[in-house]
């Protein structure tokens, strides 16, 4: 305890020196001289993860000279200015739209699912757990790969389809809005049951017990009690699935039609296939502001969370 | 009536999800060089495939050594931040926390833009370097949250009969809270180990097509045609990742780590 209370006593000092480099001295000199090895992280996430988006941000305002493929320092707002183009706005509008079905779909499976986990035994549990993160961690490259073999005319669903008569003839389901849209949904679910899980886990038993003892059906307690209890938890996952699949890159690119083509796809293409890094750097630019937002948001849902960590 | 339907939902849920893996995995046995499902004949010859093979082998030890590395970066970054922050709660400390947490809440393509941009104006991009930085830091968001768990179930009384027996913070670090913190280290290196093997987008676009990793081969061979070594190489990520959080789980408490409270029994 000693140490830390001179640690006290040295920043209740130094907080009477003013201004700009005093505030400096406090804020970081004084920290990094208590604790040094601080500096390696903060040169590393520095380095490596600041000042990369710094740079970002100011190649989104420098000039591109689309006949040379070529961009030079300059200060200009062409690249925002094309955000009221249509190429802009029909794929941004496509990623919104499949980002907030996605997340919705995947969340009605993930919610109850989480709650029945979160209320098994322990080994079971933790089988499911194990599981779970191994759906979670399967690269996206994976996921898409075997969810396309399904839909496949060789190998799969539509086979089936044929052979129950519900289809004249075979063909594969992919791509298509279908095929994206369930693709997305399917990879946010191991996600999202891991958002839900804190919180499902820490949910009363004795809340639902009570309620069943007084009457209520499992189905009612279920939307009566936990999921008005669960509703902040809820939400926030929903805007973190969003945003999650606002960004989704291989899955569109395997799964989707030409015209479905997402946000993290048109930044890719921009910046790797056209070269035009100014106006990939706008979109990102853009796209980590809205991110912002959201996480702002979620952070005050956290808080405002009726189960709380009291 | 109601046990049935939760049991139904449980077995569908489940079974939607290991899908993928099964079909992966009888893709993965096709005696001929399609990719059938169910599998056309039964053979194990594509697994051998993937080590004699020039490009997945290369692919394959890019992989393994970037996520060794990256998940060694990743744990050096978070611990310093977690441990600084549990020590001395000051705003710097918090700052470096939030920074810390940010990576995992951007859409991966913004961080890997940024990136790209970074070494490109540097002039060192497209080597395993970039990648494994990459990752390193992309990733440190799992190992930060997981120690400062750890840091956090440290109970004051140890640390209080620690220095009452006349340890430094030097000492009480290297004895007491280094060695209780360990397993949540090692969780978080796990983490991001399986996670950095399985990454696209960050390796796509630093590896600018002269660095590849294994998914970033599967999806440009995927795209060239189709042959049974990829879903090979998919079912060894999975044993891969299985082995990995199995050992988690035998060793250290999953759902704690996870966030759980401590069942009541």
């Amino acid at each position: 305890m000693s140490d830390q209370a001179t640690g006290v006593e040295d920043a209740t000092e130094n907080t009477q020196s003013s201004g700009f480099f005093g505030a400096l001295k406090d804020g970081l000199f004084t920290p990094l001289k208590q604790f040094p090895a601080a500096l390696y992280p903060t040169l590393m996430i520095g380095v490596l993860f600041m000042i990369p988006f710094v740079i970002m941000f100011l190649i989104s305002f420098w000039n591109w000279d689309q006949a040379a493929a070529i961009f030079t320092p300059a200060f200009e707002l062409t690249h925002y200015a094309r955000f009221f183009s249509p190429l802009f706005t029909t794929h941004l509008w496509v990623s919104v739209q499949f980002a907030a079905l996605a997340s919705a779909l995947s969340l009605m499976v993930a919610v109850p699912f989480t709650f029945f986990i979160s209320r098994f035994r322990r080994k079971p549990q933790v089988l499911s757990l194990i599981f779970i993160l191994c759906v979670l961690t399967l690269s996206e490259v994976i996921i898409a790969y075997s969810l396309s073999i399904v839909m496949s005319r060789s190998g799969g669903l539509p086979n089936v389809a044929e052979w129950l008569g519900l289809v004249e003839r075979a063909r594969s389901w992919y791509p298509s809005y279908f095929a994206n849209l369930f693709g997305l949904s399917f990879f946010n679910i191991p996600f999202a049951v891991l958002i839900l899980y804190p919180s499902s886990t820490r949910l009363d038993r004795e809340l639902t017990e009570a309620a069943q003892t007084m009457g209520a059906t499992p189905v009612r307690t279920f939307f009566t009690i936990v999921i008005p209890l669960l509703e902040r938890t809820i939400m926030a996952a929903f805007i973190l699935l969003f945003v999650f699949t606002m960004g989704a890159f291989v899955t569109p690119y395997w799964l989707a039609r030409p015209e479905d083509t997402m946000m993290a796809q048109l930044i890719a293409d921009q910046a790797l296939s056209r070269g035009n890094i100014p106006f990939a750097a706008a979109l990102s630019v853009f796209f980590m502001a809205v991110t912002l937002v959201l996480s702002l948001l979620t952070v005050w849902l956290r808080r405002s969370d009726k189960l709380g960590d009291a | 009536m109601i046990r049935a339907a939760k049991m139904v939902f449980l077995t569908v849920v489940f079974g939607m999800m290991a899908a993928p893996l099964l079909i992966v995995a009888g893709v993965s046995l096709n005696a001929k060089k399609r990719m059938f499902f169910p599998p056309d004949g039964i053979s194990l010859r594509w697994f051998p495939e993937v080590f004699t093979t020039a490009k997945w082998l290369e692919a394959v030890t890019n992989s393994v050594f970037i996520a060794i590395a990256a998940a060694f970066i990743a744990v050096s970054i978070a611990l310093p931040i977690a441990y600084f922050l549990w020590r001395y709660r000051v705003f710097y400390a918090k700052a470096l926390f939030i920074a810390g947490l940010v990576p995992f809440a951007l859409p991966p393509v913004i961080t890997a833009l940024g990136m790209l941009v970074f070494w490109s104006e540097i002039g060192f991009v497209g080597t395993i370097w970039n990648i494994m930085l990459g990752h390193g830091v992309f990733l440190v968001t799992l190992p930060l949250v997981m120690i400062s768990l750890g840091l956090e179930s440290i109970d004051e009384e140890i640390l209080e009969a620690g220095r009452t027996m006349g340890a430094n913070s030097r000492k009480l670090f290297t004895s007491v809270v280094f060695p209780m913190v360990l397993p949540y280290m090692i969780a978080g290196y796990a983490f991001v180990l399986v996670l950095s093997m399985n990454e696209y987008i960050i390796a796509f676009f630093l590896g600018q097509h002269a660095t590849l990793t294994l998914p970033v081969q599967i999806l440009s061979s995927l795209r060239s045609g189709y042959t049974p070594v990829i879903a090979a190489v998919a079912v060894m990520f999975m044993i891969l990742a299985i082995a990995i959080f199995g050992l988690i789980a035998r060793f250290g408490d999953l759902p704690k780590l996870l966030g759980a409270w401590a069942p009541k029994e």
